[in-house]
């Protein structure tokens, strides 16, 4: 199967599916994308079956609406037949039918000619779009680019009778009159205001620029550059075609030779001072400096951490804590004094002010834990305090013995 | 001169007459040039040249799976520009009235653009259109801010150098030269319609 013929399927693929939406933008006017029909919607618009309404909204494109117009044998098809003034002509009636049926509170009928005078407006609105844009890019990419005068004389005719129906439709549209017709109905007004009135400067700029070529060039037998014919055709397709993307060449067996470039090197952002190549170009950077600038004249901080010396450090004594030192003092009493019981609460309550005697046991506990494990002959005797709580788990201590025996012999 | 131009062609730079005019010449004599070949042949790379031999550019020696994946990242760099740069071309024959598309070398004055655009709406519309284009997203939206934009993101392309920074004028380069060949291949090889003669026919019916 060819790629038209693909093409050809998968449009009315797509306009089998896709049937109830686009019923409803026909009927309607204008289908709202919400989160279910978003892609769809996209899709419709890629195959050129919806244009943009406005920023949520899609309506049929023109061209289709003809054919279904046609295809039903519509009241609308009449306007086919006629230039495109004759279009305006249809549009003024067809405000006026609104107006009259506003007047007579008849909401049906309004609605229908509102429907009417919408599409009717696109349709204007498009065909006014797409043969301006398309009549410039013909004159400029292929007026004149011929080579004998009947030729040249045919395509004069051929541009000048185009020209003079466009010029007639724009002319025809009076905008102060066609909005002043409309003022009292602003749904009316915004509609031709924002689809047509709006544009028309845009379309009579082209046709000012379709003029001033062919004013150049009436009587004149033109050669275009090649390349120039090349890019005016290819932004038009572009144009045409706005999703287009170029296959990918690049994973074809045989890359073209214009797309083999080499990716960039990566560059470090910073150069690397232990690279004796680059002293020259630092050194050079560095002169460049100002010395007061404010990151020199900056008071740089003082590092005292990590200094790095030769010298062997000084040693530091740190002071014992107080109640270390009168631990101490306790023991070396009880280790002097052996085979003598010493009372802990005793000693503080003589020597100790400063701690209280439940934090000096606890002291006092903890240094005989630590020293009984190397010296066995340190004995200790708990002295309890009889709280009447018995059996609670516990064990309330009021004092410590500790007694140093002598060696066994 | 040697090792500026390697520099530059290792960086994937385009080296022409309007971007590197010295550069260019040096290139230009097959000596010099078979001497940055032999160098670059170290690497696997190769000089190479556009079509009309208006610019040069180091290519792969040897199309091997890793130097594929690096030409797969230019061939998607040329995608995201083609849109934008065909777009430019054919508004640049519009706004300079001229029937030939620009060349490497022709010059463009910001301020002449900008007063052709500002009369012209048709052309500001068409200006207002790059916006949709990530690269040419502008802050500013009146046409000189538009215009700034789209002239900048092309010399960062590196298709237009700012050739007077007082005057704003704008040189095409060599690399454009590549461009138009890239295009005529897909333009060939796709069947593209670019000819519009077929369908005057049908648009004759629709006036």
């Amino acid at each position: 199967m060819s790629q038209s013929q693909q093409g050809l399927e998968r449009l009315f693929k797509a306009l089998a599916n896709h049937s109830e939406l686009i019923a409803e933008a026909y009927f309607t006017g204008v289908v709202y994308k919400d989160s279910q029909n978003q892609r769809t919607l996209n899709q419709l618009k890629q195959l050129k079956v919806l244009v943009n309404h406005n920023a949520d909204g899609y309506r049929i494109a023109g061209r289709l609406t003809q054919f279904i117009d046609s295809a039903l044998s519509s009241d609308r098809v009449r306007r086919l037949d006629t230039d495109l003034a004759g279009w305006i002509e249809t549009l003024e009636q067809q405000i006026s039918l609104y107006q009259d049926a506003y007047d007579e509170t008849r909401l049906d009928d309004c609605d229908n000619y509102f429907a009417e005078i919408e599409r009717l407006v696109f349709d204007l609105s498009d065909t006014l779009e797409e043969n301006t844009r398309y009549l410039l890019m013909l004159v400029n990419s292929r007026f004149a680019n011929v080579r004998t005068l009947a030729e040249k004389q045919k395509q004069n005719a051929f541009y000048i009778s185009r020209l003079e129906k466009l010029v007639n439709a724009i002319t025809a549209l009076q905008p102060e009159f066609l909005l002043e017709l409309v003022e009292d109905q602003p749904l009316v007004y915004e509609l031709l205001d924002h689809q047509l009135i709006r544009l028309l400067p845009i379309y009579q700029q082209r046709l000012q620029d379709i003029l001033d070529k062919l004013k150049v060039f009436l009587f004149e037998l033109r050669q275009i550059e090649a390349r120039a014919q090349l890019v005016q055709g290819f932004a038009y397709f572009l144009q045409q075609n706005q999703n287009y993307q170029p296959q990918d060449w690049s994973e074809r067996d045989s890359i073209p030779e214009h797309w083999n470039q080499i990716k960039p090197l990566a560059l470090f952002a910073y150069a690397d001072p232990l690279d004796h190549a680059l002293e020259e170009d630092l050194v050079e950077i560095a002169q460049k400096i100002r010395f007061d600038t404010e990151t020199l004249l900056a008071k740089q901080k003082q590092r005292g951490l990590n200094a790095v010396s030769l010298n062997t450090p000084d040693k530091i004594t740190l002071d014992l804590p107080l109640y270390r030192k009168q631990l101490r003092v306790y023991f070396d009493r009880v280790l002097k004094n052996e085979g003598r019981a010493i009372s802990a609460v005793a000693f503080q309550q003589a020597f100790v002010d400063d701690i209280e005697a439940s934090i000096w046991l606890s002291c006092v506990l903890n240094e005989w834990l630590r020293r009984q494990q190397r010296n066995k002959r340190l004995q200790m005797e708990l002295i309890q305090a009889d709280d009447g709580q018995r059996f609670s788990g516990n064990k309330k201590v009021r004092d410590i013995m500790l007694q140093f025996r002598g060696a066994e012999h | 001169m040697f090792d500026r131009l390697l520099k530059r062609l290792l960086q994937g730079e385009f080296i022409c007459e309007v971007s590197d005019e010295s550069g260019f010449r040096y290139l230009q004599d097959p000596e010099n040039a078979a001497q940055v070949d032999e160098f670059l042949t170290r690497l696997d790379y190769r000089l190479s040249g556009t079509q009309n031999q208006l610019a040069f550019f180091a290519a792969y020696r040897n199309i091997d799976s890793s130097a594929r994946s690096d030409i797969r990242k230019v061939f998607q760099q040329f995608r995201v520009e083609l849109q934008p740069v065909v777009e430019w071309l054919d508004m640049m024959m519009s706004c300079l009235n001229q029937d030939a598309a620009l060349s490497p070398g022709d010059t463009l004055s910001f301020s002449g653009l900008l007063q052709v655009i500002e009369q012209n709406q048709a052309l500001a519309d068409r200006l207002q259109t790059f916006a949709k284009f990530k690269d040419f997203t502008s802050g500013d939206d009146s046409v000189k801010g538009r215009l700034e934009k789209l002239l900048h993101t092309l010399c960062k392309w590196g298709y237009l150098n700012l050739a007077n920074r007082d005057t704003l004028i704008y040189q095409v380069t060599g690399k454009l030269d590549y461009f138009y060949q890239a295009l005529q291949f897909i333009q060939e090889h796709e069947q593209i319609p670019t000819e519009q003669g077929e369908t005057d026919a049908i648009q004759e019916s629709l006036f």
